[in-house]
């Protein structure tokens, strides 16, 4: 039940506007830990109301 | 078969990366992507830019300044969480026979409800046990689960009602049973409601979700979907499996056109033999899912308003902001046990509900034992404790903090072992490469829902 092969990657040409974009992209950010999220069921951010 | 081959960074073609950087090739045109994998830091480096950028330094120096305060933040996300919700099975039995349920047959034909005086005084004990782990100001969360809950729906409505101030509650649901009074209560009360529904067309969603008799649901699930159109705690579990991968682009249509806000694609997991018959190997899976995202994105576009792929979403939040991800399915050791739990009719707690069925990953019962004890018990322990480092695929991977080799019931039932990878290894990797594609064209926004980021931080943010 596993696969080796690597899928649907894109070509690597260089796009037109490859030297107008940035050298380098790094981002992240924190927050207090709080998933309790699991495959079976889409868990809400907040509370709803109809 | 081993998937190790699978998970090695790409050959250097260019200049090696720093000690404790890997090249990881997304994909893209012009980024490549350097991880650590230890800690889940990135940084996207245009190709023709790699050897000036790291000769450089710059980056190397921030990232490194960083770097304990990444690795502290993951350990604390992987290792120092407590329970916040439960799983809760208010009865074995469905009136469906879905060919691919983690559930056992005889469990969900035959089995039993929990009655009500016992699931009021199972939330009882949730309730005292909540008490004392989850932050004052903060509501634990109950998911009602199945089986098919709503078939012991007087018992769970009037725990809803005794308890509202108390939890914040969820229903996943076939949908049979929704009928006008229960989507009143569940949608005045606020409560979260998923449906399953795998495919647009009734000749496909109808071959894996049916009734006992063999008739198919895909009727009664249209007529929900309609009841709770514009509700905004609504959503939708498709699960992608050997028989509707040709139509789950036609499924995001679908969705977005019932104006459905989020919904997950989710692999068939392999836990028990249904599953393993409805497995698609992991490449079909990937074209389907992809194409499938690129067309939520095109309705995004086209009309300003988003079906969030829950799942998919959860991904790029990972590489983004690694302690805001929702879902715990994809880090190592899973929110299995260690976010949450899952709880049987008949008062065995599990780690989560894929083990339901698995009376070797009972931990305790909820009536007869101290939750913090079952918790510790060693059937936990055997999920709590799987990690990623511990598997050999894994080891090398750099995208192993955002995968988590999901799943340990699928690695344990089908692979063999906690120290297997699950079943989808390179459909987790193209997930990724995407991911990162999606940020490196400025356009991941699109995909995760308005307000995500709200009350995170920026702790790194290096563009040049």
């Amino acid at each position: 039940m596993t696969r080796t092969e690597d899928v649907t990657r894109t070509p690597e040409t260089r796009s037109p506007e490859t030297r107008h974009r940035p050298a380098v992209i790094a981002r992240r950010r924190t927050c207090d830990a709080e998933g309790t999220g699991l495959s079976h069921y889409v868990l809400m951010d907040r509370q709803v109301t109809r | 078969m081993n998937a190790a081959t699978a998970t090695t960074a790409t050959p250097l073609d260019e200049g090696r990366p720093p000690r404790g950087l890997e090249r990881f090739d997304i994909g893209h045109p012009d980024y490549v992507a350097a991880i650590d994998p230890e800690t889940a830091f990135w940084a996207l480096l245009r190709h023709d830019a790699w050897d000036d950028v790291l000769a450089d330094g710059g980056l190397e120096r921030d990232w490194r300044a960083k770097r304990h305060a990444f690795a502290r933040e993951m350990d604390m996300l992987r290792f120092h969480l407590k329970p916040s919700a439960v799983y809760f099975n208010p009865t074995e039995r469905c009136n469906l026979d879905c060919t691919y349920c983690y559930i056992p047959r005889a469990m969900r034909r035959t089995g039993e409800h929990m009655d009500a005086a016992r699931l009021m005084e199972a939330m009882e004990r949730l309730d005292a046990y909540f008490g004392r782990t989850v932050p004052e100001g903060r509501r634990p969360q109950v998911i009602f689960h199945g089986a098919e809950p709503l078939l012991n729906r007087d018992a769970m409505f009037a725990a809803i009602d005794a308890y509202g101030a108390r939890f914040r509650f969820g229903v996943q649901t076939n949908a049979t049973l929704l009928d006008e009074a229960a989507v009143a209560f569940l949608t005045e009360r606020g409560c979260g409601i998923g449906l399953s529904l795998d495919a647009p067309v009734a000749d496909v969603a109808d071959r894996s979700r049916k009734r006992w008799n063999g008739s198919g649901v895909f009727g009664s699930t249209l007529k929900a979907m309609e009841r709770l159109r514009g509700y905004p705690g609504f959503n939708v579990i498709c699960t992608m499996n050997r028989e509707n991968l040709g139509q789950l682009t036609a499924m995001v249509e679908f969705l977005h056109d019932r104006e459905v806000p989020a919904c997950m694609l989710n692999v068939v997991r392999c836990t028990q033999p249904g599953g393993r018959q409805s497995w698609a190997e992991d490449a079909a899976v990937a074209r389907a899912y992809l194409a499938a995202l690129d067309r939520s994105h095109e309705l995004f576009r086209q009309t300003g308003r988003k079906l969030v792929v829950a799942n998919f979403a959860n991904i790029l939040i990972a590489i983004l902001a690694p302690t805001a991800r929702r879902l715990m399915c994809d880090i190592s050791p899973c929110g299995g046990g260690r976010s949450f739990f899952a709880l049987a009719p008949d008062g065995s707690l599990y780690p989560c509900s894929e083990f339901i069925g698995l009376p070797a990953f009972a931990g305790g019962n909820l009536f007869t034992d101290h939750i913090e004890d079952v918790l510790a018990s060693p059937a936990f322990a055997t999920v709590t404790g799987r990690r990623v480092e511990d598997i050999a695929a894994c080891a090398a991977c750099p995208v192993r903090h955002f995968c988590g080799a999901p799943c340990p019931a699928e690695a344990h039932e089908a692979n063999g072992g906690m120290d297997r990878t699950g079943a989808y290894c390179a459909f987790y990797k193209e997930q990724a490469r995407y991911a990162f594609r999606l940020i490196a064209d400025g356009v991941a926004d699109d995909f995760l829902w308005d307000g995500w980021d709200a009350g995170t931080e920026v702790t790194f943010d290096w563009e040049a």
